[in-house]
């Protein structure tokens, strides 16, 4: 590899083709279309990968988005549950009163949070990048 | 094969400097003012970040105690807004109060005078109507006359006459809730408390109103703004130091009656809670010393905003000096100030809005 970029920088054209194929062009491209396509997909796209979830004010757990799971948690005035189901996360039940938690259904992208302020629990999605330090509302 | 040896060594060293220089970013999160607090600090080591977040969340406790406008700070023992509310409501006999406190009211009455009283913090008793003083919001049944006699009593941040350390109200109508300041007012307090202790990087959050201190390391701090109607943020914009941003929204705190959304902010002139908008963002430049620093001003310059409307949007902008700022109507309908456009970074490409004039 490093005796063609050698020759490369040193010489012509035609040498340049006595190691380079046209197909080898064609199998160049596509690898550098699929990096770009595999890069879109899994790292722009921001999709999360795990789960933080805070009590009060410490990291209560941190769990993969990548499985099933129901997560209890007691908090301030009951219980909280969670589900993760392969990728995104949602409050499903929540003793408080406003259900604002619950209503905000499920989320899939790093730096979407859901917060229930009554009973102090809250969920932050992590992924790879980090989107924003912190979020305005 | 020495080859392959000096590889793997590189890829060792790699490895173990990427070790060492993690990154210096400490964060804590708490409950203070009825919502969520984070305090992030960069290039400390986290001993010393750990102690001056802790200090920072009891000084917004101490303060969410002293001004809170219903809750005593214990029984028998009225917050020191809670005592001039009382005081106010028996009479015009002026009450003591501490020189901090007649500053930040003498600060809300200029403010509010500013925004042709739409920030008008005085109106407690309206909002305690709408059931909005209180931790858990349910909808309540919804009383015209009330609402009408509380609007005719007209109370003013104008009306209180306040010295260096005492009180009284013209008004007895007048009802102090600081609702609007207090968030904006404990930003100031935090980013002057942790520039006097060296700490030259540092995002405080409460409860999405932000300010910054310096860098995310080398990068510029980089926030978030929340979507009012789905669970994603909007748009990013990078806040540099000593800049602040606030947004009032009507999906953080409300209620719906019959699919009508009743949110806690109130127009004055109405008495009814303002619905011509979704949120209004403001981002705020670093401020003269002598004048309502970036925090206060991120918090309140947002309400009058949000109840003026669109159509009047940019003077009152511009009577608080602000220029960039963006606009979610109830229709969903974006607009934002030339300025803010070429700031604000949008998350989905295909966006529109409008540039206001």
């Amino acid at each position: 590899m490093f005796n063609i970029r050698r020759s490369l920088s040193a010489s012509s054209f035609r040498h340049y083709q006595q190691y380079f194929l046209p197909g080898d062009f064609v199998v160049l491209l596509s690898a550098i279309l699929g990096v770009l396509y595999l890069f879109h997909t899994l790292w722009s796209s921001e999709q999360a990968t795990k789960v933080q979830i805070r009590l009060d004010d410490k990291i209560y757990a941190t769990y993969s988005l990548n499985q099933t799971r129901e997560v209890h948690v007691q908090g301030k005035l009951g219980e909280s549950v969670i589900n993760i189901a392969q990728g995104k996360v949602r409050f499903v039940k929540s003793p408080c009163q406003g259900q604002y938690c619950v209503h905000q259904a499920w989320l899939s992208h790093a730096g979407q949070s859901a917060i229930c302020l009554p009973n102090q629990v809250s969920l932050e999605l992590l992924g790879a990048t980090k989107p924003y330090d912190s979020l305005n509302y | 094969m020495t080859k392959i040896f000096k590889l793997l060594a590189l890829v060792a060293l790699c490895w173990a400097l990427s070790a060492c220089f993690e990154e210096p970013l400490y964060h804590s999160q708490s409950y203070v003012f009825g919502t969520l607090v984070d305090v992030t600090i960069y290039g400390e080591n986290n001993d010393r970040a750990n102690y001056l977040a802790n200090h920072v969340f009891q000084e917004f406790q101490n303060l969410h105690n002293r001004l809170h406008a219903w809750k005593p700070v214990s029984e028998n023992h009225l917050s020191e807004i809670g005592q001039l509310n009382a005081a106010f409501a028996a009479g015009k006999t002026p009450i003591a109060i501490s020189p901090d406190l007649a500053k930040m009211l003498l600060e809300i009455s200029k403010l509010s005078e500013k925004s042709d009283n739409l920030f008008n913090p005085s109106i407690g008793k309206l909002i305690a109507a709408w059931g909005f003083q209180r931790d858990e919001l349910t909808p309540v049944h919804i009383d015209a006359t009330q609402i009408h006699t509380l609007v005719q009593a007209n109370p003013r941040m104008m009306d209180m006459v306040v010295t260096d350390n005492s009180a009284y109200s013209n008004n007895q109508a007048l009802k102090l809730d600081l609702g609007g300041y207090a968030k904006g007012y404990a930003l100031d307090i935090a980013a002057t408390y942790l520039r006097q202790q060296g700490v030259k990087n540092a995002l405080i959050n409460i409860g999405g109103n932000v300010i910054a201190l310096g860098k995310h390391g080398d990068k510029p701090w980089r926030v978030g703004i929340q979507h009012p109607r789905k669970p994603v943020a909007m748009a990013t914009l990078e806040l540099g130091d000593g800049w602040a941003i606030g947004t009032s929204g009507d999906y953080q705190r409300y209620f719906m009656i019959n699919g009508q959304r009743y949110c806690h902010i109130i127009d004055p002139r109405t008495g009814y809670p303002s619905q011509h908008m979704q949120s209004v963002t403001v981002l705020v430049p670093p401020q003269a010393t002598n004048q309502s620093q970036a925090g206060v001003l991120s918090d309140v310059v947002t309400k009058p905003i949000f109840i003026a409307g669109a159509a009047q949007s940019s003077r009152m902008a511009q009577a608080f000096g602000i220029e960039d700022y963006m606009l979610v109507d109830d229709q969903s309908h974006i607009m934002l100030s030339k300025t803010m456009a070429r700031k604000i970074h949008w998350s989905d490409a295909s966006v529109q809005y409008t540039t206001l004039p």
